[in-house]
């Protein structure tokens, strides 16, 4: 089964046309870099497929399930459920804790007790945050942060997860830790990903990577990962 | 956990998930900034409930005597011109014979302490106490409160009012007066009644009764017979009042004494209504007074809106980055917006019970300066006690959660249905209120609103004319500027520009040339305070403007003679002929203007008759300003009847209440018969709302038969030390007022000034509230760009720096919203002067714009709004160096 399909996706804002039909598939547990120069689209594109802006023409489908039909309830339910989204900024909630922060997608999914307790505090064992969980985000680094917002990604065991430059904001040594993160933990809950990147290095986890410029892919090409 | 049914979310208590987990951590986040944002919430809710308890104890003050002793009666009788003849009491006892109607004479007499004849004014109630000991003992039995016995003579509640029947010399007072002037039982006072000197022994003091009203506090009551004699006026009545006795056939009863009455009073020429209709009659009085009123506490109420619709906004705004967070998270808009909304209840409910007992603290300070004026102006009230009814608070809440429900759907609405990327992307930067942005409709607005400025009044009862257009066309114009001020941005931008401006003054337009929601908020606010001050500062210039070229053209004479209590509408107290006629012929009075006035009732409506005669010189006598003038002029033109019908002078308010104009004709009810009377000339009269009309007093003379006087304006040979006449005159006169022209304009222009002041002070509260609005404001914009201060400072700027960049910010701010403000006045001053004035209570006015107070305002207010943003911006640099590190 495909994690996602994107067909002939354009987007304009206003008369700017910023994708101009973009088409691509990732499979189940896929991970795809999508690269390019600032301003081609990128972000816009994830946006798209993670339903936090529209798109005008084309179809996106998510485990079969194509987000035009969708109503603003539906997309809320499948970002609930199915899709996560990581960003270069983090954006945690600066009212909650690292922990809390973690938790409350799971308090929005409805699940309750023990069994909520046990999987955050698997999720922060496994970004490694265990020191730091009851940090408020204000008072954690940008790495901790990211490992957070990656943590809370995870909480609803997505199939996929959208990451846009998820180590922009990081330096070098950290970037490259939540690389690593993100590919161990892909691999061990079998997601797809879709990683935005700016680094080269995001390649070496990644199945295929694709270059867009301009709203448009200009090439496919398979790498390490 | 993942459920089948596709298109409903599973049901989790969203919303307590939101409340908790970010709701809740905001509060306890940011104490402080929460109890601001209450805080402004209860400012707005107090300063609207304070103004309407102030305005209710104004007007509630009045109540007819029985009101207070025998409970309400039902239907009251009154003479349509002069006093009721004692003999009439027996003809209505012969057609009542078979009915259970308790009849009430009343003689009342208006009075003042002899000591200060300016002094408060002084009602004396004559009443059959007899007659009221049995309707008050009946009233004690029903009641299970504690007994009302005064003392231990345990006579019920006028404690041995044996000893006053037929007393000239004895009265009861209640505890409210005796607190008042300090007196006990057994005081012995000096009074003025009419012009003569009386002394009266309180014989008791009621004590308050929690079931009855209180006893007004300038409230003597005597015993009938008591009063008549001591006034002068045996055989008199002022009313017949009727109270039927509670029991089955009470509706019964009641509408049989309603018709018999009804037709004994139109068979005689009375007038029968009951208390309802002649406390909404005599409320009418002070209507410019409630008008003044009514403003103030709609601007209390937009002042109040706006600033709670920014402290909300700011919130919602500042967490926009979190909504779109939130709802990448997979929560809905509407469970955002659900959870703001409650937000806003819980805000409107916190903030209205702050705000109503703030409220009520203000309304006490507010109503002793309202009592001052509404005492000296109209009537004697008992305005040193408010209440704060159930209704009342349930309406405070209603607004203070009506506002902040609205105040919070606006922005959470716009938050949560911005697609979350582009929120992640803006920050706190855009977005906002989009109404404010669409100016044409602004235009549309303050069209419609000029379009309804002429529309006729709105009649609701025979006594109340609602000028609903000139409100409609106010409120729209206030929506309207809100909207058009954001055009004021870019002019004020480029001002700002001009010169050569360093590095923070552009940064400062440059924020003000791309206002974000909250920049136009915040000016908006500002601009409605100010419109409606200032508008307000227009219709008091303007009457201030007008009454004094009144008085000027009006007072023309050397001295003024007046029975005491002379500065009172309602005083009814009168110069005897002895002593004018003293006067009048004392060496150095060359002549002399009449005035006897009298109460009248036409059409329902209660207004002053003057009888005068003029002084038979060409040159001086009282010259009226005319708004339609009389064919032929002349001291002697009122004199000359026509076959049956007298001519008469009518004032503007008259006019209008009356809906009459020159030409029209009027019968007169007087003790002498109905008397046909023709307008001849509509003069202006700024000193009451009433209403008078002027008639040759040798009319009135043989109509009442009565030769006393009101008031008499007095001429002096030439050469005469007009100061000196008048001092020997008043050593001569104890009992009455004899004043200088100077004098009497002087305390015309102070009453007026006294009249007003009420309404100054709330405008400098109104103001004042705007511009901590302001900063509020202003602290919240730089809070939101945290960021972009922090830039500021890595890129080499210093605190004072930063602090100035926030000082050219908030003074632009200051200078948009006080343009709007002003150019918002101008038309609501017209609206007021040309449209709400006259419809409410028929003046005509002259429009005179303050300048030198606007101007004076305006530095004000751009200067502390340049001081609050330095200091706003002073502190909030510090911050954030600290933080960032
Ligand atoms: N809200 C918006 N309004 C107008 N233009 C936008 C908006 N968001 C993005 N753009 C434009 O769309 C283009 C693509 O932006 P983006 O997807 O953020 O690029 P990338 O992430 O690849 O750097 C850019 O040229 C940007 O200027
Ligand atoms: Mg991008």
């Amino acid at each position: 089964m495909k994690a996602l399909q994107v067909s002939k996706v354009t987007k304009s804002y206003g008369e700017v046309p910023v994708l101009k039909g973009v088409s691509f598939g990732l499979a189940a547990g896929e991970r795809v870099a999508l690269m390019g120069p600032s301003g081609s689209g990128k972000s816009t594109l994830l946006n798209c497929i993670g339903g936090i802006d529209r798109s005008d023409e084309g179809t996106i489908t998510i485990e079969e399930q194509s987000l035009e039909g969708l109503d603003e309830n539906e997309l809320c339910r499948l970002r609930r459920e199915s899709v996560s989204t990581i960003f270069q900024f983090f954006h945690l909630l600066p009212t909650l804790s690292a922990r809390e922060n973690i938790e409350f997608p799971l308090q929005l999914a409805g699940l309750e007790g023990a069994e909520r307790e046990e999987r955050v505090a698997q999720l922060i064992d496994e970004v490694g945050l265990s020191h730091r969980a009851d940090a408020m985000p204000d008072e954690l680094s940008g790495g901790e942060m990211q490992r957070v917002a990656i943590a809370r990604a995870l909480s609803i065991r997505p199939h996929l997860i959208l990451a846009d430059e998820p180590t922009g904001n990081l330096d070098t040594v950290t970037g490259e830790s939540i690389l690593d993160l993100l590919a161990e933990l892909s691999d061990a809950h079998g997601i797809a990903m879709v990683l935005v990147t700016h680094s080269e290095s995001v390649t070496r986890i990644c199945q295929r990577t694709l270059r867009m410029q301009d709203g448009v892919i200009l090439e496919e090409i398979a790498t390490a990962g | 956990m993942k459920s089948s049914s596709p298109s409903t979310l599973p049901p989790v208590a969203v919303g307590r998930i939101l409340w908790s987990r970010v709701i809740w951590r905001h509060w306890k986040r940011e104490p402080w900034l929460t109890a601001v944002l209450v805080g402004i919430l209860s400012l707005g809710v107090a300063v609207f409930l304070s103004v309407r308890l102030a305005n209710k104890a104004a007007v509630s003050g009045f109540g007819l005597f029985t009101e207070s002793i025998a409970g309400e009666s039902d239907f009251i009788l009154r003479p349509g011109a002069g006093r009721l003849p004692v003999e009439e009491l027996w003809r209505i006892r012969e057609e009542l014979t078979r009915s259970p109607a308790e009849i009430f004479p009343v003689l009342e007499v208006s009075g003042a302490l002899a000591d200060e004849p300016n002094g408060p004014l002084l009602r004396f109630v004559g009443a059959d106490l007899v007659a009221l000991q049995n309707t008050a003992n009946s009233i004690r039995n029903d009641s299970s409160g504690p007994g009302p016995d005064s003392e231990s003579d345990g006579q019920g509640r006028f404690g041995g009012e044996d000893s006053l029947l037929g007393r000239a010399d004895r009265v009861l007072v209640g505890e409210a007066f005796a607190k008042r002037f300090q007196v006990e039982k057994g005081s012995v006072l000096s009074v003025l009644i009419h012009d003569r000197k009386a002394e009266v022994e309180i014989r008791g003091v009621l004590p308050a009764n929690p079931n009855l009203p209180e006893v007004p506090d300038h409230l003597l009551l005597m015993d009938l017979p008591g009063l008549q004699a001591l006034a002068r006026e045996p055989d008199a009545l002022s009313r017949v009042e009727f109270r039927i006795p509670e029991g089955v056939h009470f509706a019964e009863n009641r509408r049989l004494v309603g018709e018999r009455m009804w037709d004994f009073a139109s068979e005689n020429g009375y007038l029968l209504h009951t208390p309802e209709d002649r406390k909404s009659s005599v409320t009418q009085m002070s209507a410019a007074f409630r008008l003044n009123l009514t403003i103030l506490s709609g601007l209390a109420l937009l002042v109040g809106v706006y600033l709670i619709l920014q402290a909300m906004e700011a919130a919602v705004i500042k967490r926009r980055s979190e909504i779109a967070v939130l709802r990448s998270l997979g929560v809905t808009p509407a469970q955002i917006r659900a959870a703001w909304m409650w937000e806003g209840v819980v805000f409107g409910i916190l903030g209205s019970i702050l705000g109503i007992l703030l409220g009520r603290i203000l309304a006490m300070g507010m109503v002793g300066a309202i009592a001052r004026t509404v005492n000296t102006l109209y009537y004697e009230t008992t305005t040193t006690s408010i209440s704060l009814s159930g209704g009342e608070v349930l309406f405070c809440l209603a607004f203070g959660l009506g506002a902040s429900l609205f105040a919070t759907w606006l922005p959470a609405r716009e938050a949560s249905q911005t697609p979350p990327a582009q929120s992640l992307k803006q920050g706190t930067r855009g977005g906002g209120i989009a109404v404010l942005k669409r100016w044409p409709l602004g235009l549309v607005l303050i069209a419609a609103g000029i379009g309804f400025a002429f529309l006729p009044p709105f009649q609701s009862g025979i006594e109340n004319q609602v000028p609903l257009g000139g409100y409609l066309a106010a409120i729209l114009a206030v929506f309207g500027a809100s909207i058009l001020i954001g055009l004021l941005f870019r002019p004020v931008s480029r001002g700002l520009r001009s010169g050569r401006p360093g590095p923070m003054r552009q940064y400062a337009a440059s924020q003000l040339q791309r206002p974000g929601g909250r920049h136009r908020l915040t000016a908006a606010g500002l601009a409605v305070a100010i419109g409606m001050s200032a508008a307000m500062a227009i219709l008091v210039a303007s009457f201030e403007n007008t009454l004094t070229g009144w008085i000027g053209q009006l007072l023309k004479a050397d001295a003024y003679v007046a029975a005491a209590g002379a500065n009172s509408v309602a005083n009814e107290n009168t110069l005897s002929p002895a002593v004018w006629k003293e006067i009048e012929a004392s060496e150095g009075v060359a002549g002399v203007d009449r005035l006897r006035r009298y109460s009248v009732t036409v059409q329902g409506r209660e207004f002053f008759l003057g009888g005068a005669d003029y002084n038979n010189d060409p040159e001086r006598y009282l010259q009226l300003i005319w708004i339609d003038p009389p064919a032929k002029k002349g001291p002697r033109v009122l004199e000359e009847k026509m076959e049956q019908v007298h001519p008469g002078w009518i004032s503007e308010s008259l006019a209008r209440r009356l809906s009459i104009e020159k030409g029209s004709p009027v019968v007169l009810p007087t003790p002498a018969g109905p008397k046909k009377i023709e307008v001849t000339g509509v003069f202006a009269e700024y000193g009451n709302e009433t209403g008078t009309m002027i008639v040759s007093r040798r009319f009135t003379r043989e109509w009442y038969g009565d030769e006393r006087l009101t008031n008499m304006a007095v001429y002096f040979d030439e050469g005469v030390d007009a100061e000196e006449k008048v001092a020997r005159l008043s050593e001569q006169f104890p009992a009455i007022n004899v004043r200088t022209n100077a004098r009497l304009r002087e305390e015309s222009i102070r009453i007026f000034h006294q009249t007003f002041a009420v309404t100054y002070a709330l405008e400098a509260i109104a103001v004042l509230i705007a511009v901590t609005g302001l900063g509020l404001a202003l602290a919240g914009l730089l809070l939101e760009r945290k960021n972009e201060l922090a830039t500021l400072k890595s890129i080499g700027a210093t605190r004072k720096e930063v602090a100035l960049a926030a000082m050219w910010e908030s003074s632009g701010i200051a200078v948009i919203g006080y343009l709007g403000g002003i150019l918002l006045s101008f038309f609501l001053g017209w609206v007021l002067i040309f449209v709400i004035n006259p419809q409410s209570f028929g003046w005509t006015l002259s429009y005179r714009i303050p300048w030198g107070a606007f101007a004076m305002l305006g530095i004000l207010t751009v200067l502390t709004a340049g001081l609050v943003g330095y200091v706003v911006g002073y502190q909030k640099a510090q911050l954030d160096s600290d933080r960032e590190e």
